[in-house]
């Protein structure tokens, strides 16, 4: 591992689709209906986050972090390969908001998303040791794997939280 | 890709038109900007920002044309609201009024661009009914992509930026077109050039 680890580095910014896997802190700015996911090792106090935006890849495998059914599997493959065991891992998410009541009635891809990830973790047997997810409002969640795999999140005004 | 640009410039300007009346106070206008984003780099284009968009799907001969968007900073919405209802404190929290005030700005201009492109292009397009949103303008927007009816991996952005110096007001018209309407738009266009 070559990877920085100071506290004040700049976290890791992980965009729509796009996903991190280390030590050092990850940020997923401005969700609405799309999902911020960490997988923790509590052993080795490495992690992955991801940025999810679809509950289906409908067999589509060029981005597989942008789809909850792929990205789970995904990430697990990279914890695995990074020396990470299945019983130390523990998953968190946020994001899932249903921000247009008008054009989100008939679709609710947040809450579908949110769906889809718990039961992608259940199948997988990672248990999800905390969620903050539905609602109306944005969030932007950072990851510390440094910091015993603190999630927060953060809404438009300014209040940060953990979760 | 220059008709394109012109298609973007007519709407904009109408837009921009019917909020200097609304202001009574004159109004510039940017370079309409043709913006294609990869969706992992949205967030280079929209931040954190708390901002107020005003949302409306395209219809009409197209039942899912996409989405125009306009879109303020909460800063400005203030202002622009203040000057709307004769106030004057630029620091107040955001009420009903004022997002009544909003949509029926956001209606206005979304009204007059569509118009003024369905009159370029030669086929309807309407605003659908208004969603209004104040809140991370990157979620408001991520939620907007991940509802389209085609999905993509790159948004197509027409975006003009619209200032009122006066009333330290700085806006945004933004038109996100579904991937089978961009097509229809380059056909009638095509076509407009061969004709004209």
């Amino acid at each position: 591992m070559t990877e920085p680890t100071a506290p004040n580095k700049l976290p890791v910014m992980i965009g729509i689709g796009e996903h991190h896997v280390g030590s050092v802190p990850m940020m997923a700015i401005g969700l609405g209906s799309c999902i911020g996911l960490t997988i923790y090792d509590k052993e080795k106090h490495v992690g992955a986050m991801v940025h999810i935006m679809l509950p289906d890849s409908s067999g589509r495998t060029d981005r597989p972090g942008k789809y909850a059914d792929t990205a789970v599997p995904f990430l697990l493959a990279k914890l695995y390969d990074a020396g990470c065991h299945k019983a130390s891992l523990v998953a968190k998410m946020a994001g899932g908001a249903c921000m247009f009541e008008y054009f989100g009635n008939n679709l609710n891809i947040g809450e579908r998303n949110a769906e889809r990830v718990r039961a992608v973790l259940a199948e997988n047997h990672i248990r999800l040791a905390a969620e903050e997810v539905g609602g109306k409002a944005g969030r932007t969640v950072a990851f510390y794997p440094n910091e015993g795999g603190k999630v927060t999140v953060r809404s438009a005004d300014g209040a940060a939280h953990e979760i | 890709m220059d008709a394109m640009q012109e298609l973007g410039n007519i709407g904009a300007a109408h837009a921009a038109t019917t909020l200097s009346q609304m202001l009574s106070s004159s109004v510039e206008m940017s370079v309409p900007k043709i913006k294609v984003v990869d969706i992992s780099q949205l967030s280079n284009h929209m931040g954190e920002e708390s901002a107020a968009l005003v949302v409306f799907e395209l219809q009409g001969e197209i039942p899912h044309g996409g989405y125009i968007i306009f879109y303020i900073s909460r800063k400005s919405a203030v202002h622009l609201t203040n000057t709307m209802l004769g106030l004057t404190d630029p620091d107040r929290p955001l009420n009903e009024m004022d997002e009544s005030a909003l949509i029926e700005v956001g209606n206005i201009m979304a009204s007059a661009f569509l118009d003024a492109t369905a009159e370029l292009l030669g086929f309807v397009m309407l605003p659908s009914p208004p969603s209004l949103t104040i809140d991370m303008a990157h979620a408001a927007m991520q939620t907007l992509i991940a509802q389209m009816q085609e999905e993509i991996d790159e948004v197509m952005l027409f975006s003009t930026e619209l200032v009122c110096a006066e009333h330290k007001i700085d806006s945004d018209i933004i038109m996100m077109p579904e991937t089978s309407t961009l097509a229809m738009f380059v056909e009638r266009l095509e076509n407009l050039m061969k004709s004209g």
